[in-house]
């Protein structure tokens, strides 16, 4: 790829990333009823080694998750290569930081997504085609 | 009141108050009318029109009348602003919102604010230790008898102006106790979520209340502990489990009904301890991506770990990409183990410049393994990691190493 296009696809990465990590924990802890709209149908979700494959499933997963307060210390993203993704435009995202679900201790986290953009007439939505979630335990030296 | 200057004859309002207070008549009140209001909720639209209004103004008896929103102000200048507000102001659905401003008497609630004497028998029935209030049988309460006050709780205003006694002089309150009042209904409770969202226990025993539906209106509240013997509605009830359940669907924390304990509810999605707890082992795909995966891991790693980094080269796309981010554990007593990863740590919640950012991403499998040859000697142990596979992709998450090694 040119120069210039690298860099527009790192870019283009930056702002989805930021934009969405922002609109994914939000609705994440303010509204989990809408969260499944950001994943694709048939999406998957591994969730501290849980697989939890398709919307029906996460509709379930996240009405059955306490409710969370997240709060987001790191974001790192990155274009994928085309040649991994069949052509269709790919973000990784990468997140870590605290979060505390009701009734439970506050935890690290570790998270990553791959987002793919759908395009519309007006404008690109991004949506989550995999998502992996882990506490992050330390271990003790 | 007309407040065009056009009008050379007409007296402006403000004139209008001045005149007045001269007479002693402390002001005149106008009614603001919403209509469609009960779409809005009361702050939204006292802040919408208070941010479209040049003058500052206090809403007064807030209160919804069918379709209709109103509230009271004292302030003639305020009025006449609120005027020019109509039709200025869209709503989510980019409606117009039309706001109505009328002359009017003084608003009936008012008249009904608590004064000096029933703050105090308000306080004497408040338990600090406790942080209870008891309102039991109020109306008949022998110090408010002798100064002739009412308070009839049972009416929505009574209720209304109790609450805002609550909302600034015990906001803490944990228990409420309104038996015998008699609560015909609780359509002045509501507010109660919002002014004292603590209350854990609440007595409504002894009340006209006929249905449990009524309770619906307080559902926010997290109840512990709640008495309603000696309610109509407790008659509806079959047997005493389905009055329990009923109840426990309002309340679903609560431990105490009419001073019996509950057997401990099968609390769902509160608590949820499989989903929660990490599971490593759970992998049910295919064997042979699980073994490819785990023998790139192997190699990927023995290489990183060895002197020379170059052998890499080999396991990189042409044009991949690299970066790194550093989570640091905040009771490790020495962080600064990780002082050489911090120059290359890309975090861009923290990094805005486009150019670092361009520049903290290392692309093209020369850049990449170029910098990783200059980090830190490691060593890497695989007995430590957990590892996560996505169906469509591979994704690795992994527990610190268990140190690195220069």
């Amino acid at each position: 790829i040119a120069m210039t296009d690298f860099k527009t696809y790192v870019d283009q990465a930056c702002r989805a990333a930021e934009e969405f990590v922002n609109i994914y924990y939000e609705t994440m802890d303010k509204r989990r009823r809408a969260l499944t709209r950001l994943y694709l149908d048939k999406a998957t979700l591994i969730w501290n080694g849980n697989a939890v494959s398709g919307l029906d499933a996460l509709n379930n997963f996240f009405d059955t998750l306490p409710s969370s307060e997240f709060q987001v210390n790191m974001l790192d993203c990155q274009p994928v290569h085309e040649q991994a993704t069949q052509s269709q435009t790919t973000v990784l995202v990468v997140t870590s930081g605290t979060v505390k679900f009701d009734g439970n201790k506050q935890h690290f986290f570790n998270q990553n997504f791959l987002l793919t953009a759908q395009s519309t007439p007006n404008n690109t939505v991004w949506k989550i085609a995999s998502d992996c979630f882990r506490f992050q335990d330390w271990s003790s030296s | 009141v007309k407040c065009h200057s056009e009008y050379q004859d007409r007296i402006p309002p403000e004139r209008e108050v001045e005149k007045n207070t001269q007479n002693g008549d402390p002001g005149t009140w106008f009614k603001v009318t919403i209509p469609y209001g009960i779409k809005y909720d009361k702050s939204w639209i006292v802040n919408s029109i208070q941010s479209h209004c040049s003058v500052p103004f206090t809403p007064v008896a807030f209160h919804y009348n069918k379709n209709r929103a109103h509230f009271f102000i004292q302030d003639a200048s305020a009025a006449c602003a609120l005027k020019k507000v109509n039709c200025k102001i869209h709503d989510e659905e980019n409606q117009k919102v039309f706001v109505f401003v009328n002359l009017s008497t003084k608003p009936q609630s008012i008249q009904k604010m608590l004064k000096p004497k029933e703050m105090l028998t308000l306080n004497k029935r408040y338990d600090v230790c406790q942080q209870a209030l008891d309102l039991q049988r109020l109306r008949f309460d022998p110090d408010l008898v002798k100064h002739h006050i009412d308070i009839i709780l049972n009416q929505r205003n009574y209720m209304a102006a109790t609450l805002k006694i609550i909302e600034r002089n015990f906001p803490e309150l944990l228990s409420l106790n309104l038996c015998d009042n008699k609560l015909y209904h609780l359509d002045g409770l509501p507010d109660i979520i919002e002014k004292a969202p603590k209350v854990k226990t609440l007595n409504l025993s002894k009340n006209k209340l006929k249905s449990a539906w009524e309770l619906g209106k307080v559902k926010g509240l997290k109840l512990e502990e709640l008495w309603l013997e000696g309610n109509p509605l407790c008659s509806t009830f079959s047997d005493q489990s389905a009055y329990v359940s009923i109840i426990r669907e309002y309340f679903p924390k609560l431990l105490r009904l009419d001073g019996q304990e509950l057997a401990s509810p099968i609390i769902i999605g509160i608590e949820a301890p499989e989903i929660i707890k990490p599971c490593k082992e759970s992998y049910k795909g295919s064997e042979t991506i699980k073994s490819l995966v785990l023998q790139f891991l192997l190699q990927y790693y023995l290489i990183y770990d060895s002197e020379d980094r170059t052998g890499l080269l080999s396991v990189y796309h042409d044009k991949a990409c690299f970066s790194l981010t550093i989570t640091l554990n905040p009771e490790d007593p020495e962080p600064s183990s990780l002082e050489k990863y911090f120059k290359d740590s890309r975090n861009i919640k923290n990094i805005k410049d486009p150019r670092l950012r361009i520049q903290l991403l290392k692309h093209t499998k020369r850049e990449i393994v170029d910098s990783l040859s200059v980090l830190p000697r490691t060593q890497h142990d695989l007995n430590s990691y957990v590892v996560d596979l996505c169906i469509q992709m591979v994704s690795t998450c992994f527990l610190p190493q268990s140190g690195p090694e220069s």
